[in-house]
């Protein structure tokens, strides 16, 4: 499956991979936000309330990429966009479940850093300029970093509730 | 990297509307309409140029996730209106969107019509195999055994299969995706939107409350044979019969048939047929004397 298109990693320069880095990081922000929305929507509290955690999480890294790219480049308008990147960073649409635990939405957040990861560091092979080298082993590196953080995360939880989520009703909502 | 020269006018954000999707978490028809935002996006027109129809059930809501202008009609009922939307404001680009209930069961009647008039739309069926707004009954797609609330023991019925259904009837562009591909289905959906002319998409977007384990996302991943892949020839309605008799069995994805010399299209024939009448038209001032005898 493509994850990105129309990106030629080999003649990328440092400017389009802080825009493609920061898009990556916004996409994610979305996707958590839009999962937070709807785990309220479907009576899901401990979920959205880390998911709406983790798009804060995303947004800071986004404003941290925004400072140094504006530092580097200002006023340099963007040529990368959003449509050239699927779900590098962002969890993907079909994993929540209603009634899941805050567990089950950490090990979503887990797998979203581990896709992260695989992506900077295929990306990484490819590669040429030394710049982009450098931000993207930097990312991959934090890619790690947050794996381990989630990882510590779940094992500070309680155990989850014997209880089988499809005992849960889902009561139908209205719009 | 090679640049741009010029940006795209639209981004995949600027079709999302406000309202946010009540869909059951995990549903198939949240990949599905990130994929639309996509294609939008890469069409380039402005979402006031754009009509989006649908007709009931959980996948047609999605006109009222976009900043299209949205029509949640009448079951069964989205392309007839859409066929007159499309002959009122020609410069619209319509979509329509439903499930497979919505387009082969209740809907089923007004699909042949719409393929053979040929007026500019794409047609995008959220095939999840069930009725899941009404909690899981049997729909037309189902396939053969399922156990539903209204199969209990097992479904007698053979399934419609969609895409034979729009190609034997002649539509000019037929194509299946699915959201465990999300560059592949956003592809698929601007190729049809740029059809000129019918365009069916058959979107296997799994139902993660009433569908079946083996037909969610996961597995969708692991079991899609992408056309391009084996050399299919788009370009041959045969060729593309031949892969849709699959249906069911495997999920090929990717664009069936694209006709090669699209036929025109309807709305374009009455353009025509209105502008020819109109040089031959009495001016409005003396309408009314062709009823008055003089």
């Amino acid at each position: 499956m493509e994850k990105t298109r129309k990106i030629d990693f080999k003649t990328l320069g440092l400017r389009d991979a802080l825009d493609l880095a920061m898009l990556i990081e916004e996409e994610a922000m979305d996707r958590y936000g839009e999962f937070a929305d709807s785990m309220e929507l479907h009576h899901t509290p401990a979920a959205a309330k880390f998911f709406r955690f983790m798009k804060g999480i995303e947004q800071l890294h986004e404003a941290k990429l925004r400072g140094r790219r504006e530092e580097l480049y200002p006023n340099v308008p963007r040529v990368v966009t959003r449509e050239m990147i699927y779900d590098i960073e962002a969890p993907e649409t079909h994993e929540p479940r209603v009634h899941m635990t805050a567990r089950d939405a950490l090990k979503i957040s887990l797998g979203a850093e581990v896709k992260a990861f695989e992506f900077f560091d295929a990306a990484l092979k490819q590669v040429k300029d030394p710049g982009v080298g450098g931000l993207f082993e930097e990312l991959r590196n934090e890619e790690l970093e947050h794996q381990e953080l989630v990882k510590k995360m779940i094992a500070k939880l309680p155990p989850d509730d014997a209880g089988d989520i499809a005992d849960y009703e889902d009561p139908p909502v209205m719009q | 990297m090679k640049e741009p020269t010029v940006l795209p006018t639209y981004q995949a954000k600027d079709f999302k509307s406000d309202l946010k999707p009540i869909w059951c978490p995990g549903c198939g028809d949240f990949g599905v309409v990130q994929a639309i935002y996509r294609a939008l996006a890469a069409i380039g027109r402005a979402p006031h140029d754009i009509a989006f129809v649908s007709g009931i059930g959980c996948s047609s809501r999605i006109p009222g996730y976009t900043t299209a202008y949205g029509f949640n009609s009448v079951h069964g009922r989205a392309l007839p209106i859409a066929q007159g939307i499309k002959l009122a404001n020609p410069d619209l680009l319509v979509l329509v969107a439903g499930g497979d209930g919505d387009g082969f069961s209740i809907g089923g009647g007004h699909v042949p019509h719409a393929i053979r008039r040929n007026l500019d739309l794409t047609y995008i069926v959220m095939d999840n195999q069930i009725y899941g707004l009404t909690k899981g009954q049997l729909s037309p797609t189902s396939p053969k055994g399922l156990h539903t609330v209204t199969s209990g023991l097992g479904s007698l019925e053979e399934p419609v299969n969609p895409l034979l259904y729009t190609l034997a009837y002649g539509a000019g562009f037929v194509a299946q995706g699915t959201p465990a591909d999300m560059a592949g289905l956003a592809e698929i959906i601007e190729e049809a939107i740029r059809f000129p002319g019918f365009a069916f998409v058959n979107v296997q977007s799994p139902c993660v409350t009433f569908g079946e384990d083996d037909q969610q996302v996961k597995a969708h991943r692991a079991a899609m044979k992408p056309l391009k892949s084996i050399g299919h020839d788009q370009t041959s309605r045969i060729a593309a019969m031949d892969l849709a008799q699959q249906y069911g069995q495997s999920l090929h994805t990717g664009v069936f048939y694209r006709n090669p010399a699209p036929a025109p299209t309807y709305d374009a024939q009455v353009r025509e047929r209105q502008q020819a009448m109109a040089e031959k038209a009495v001016p409005r001032e003396r309408i009314l004397d062709m009823f008055v005898q003089k």
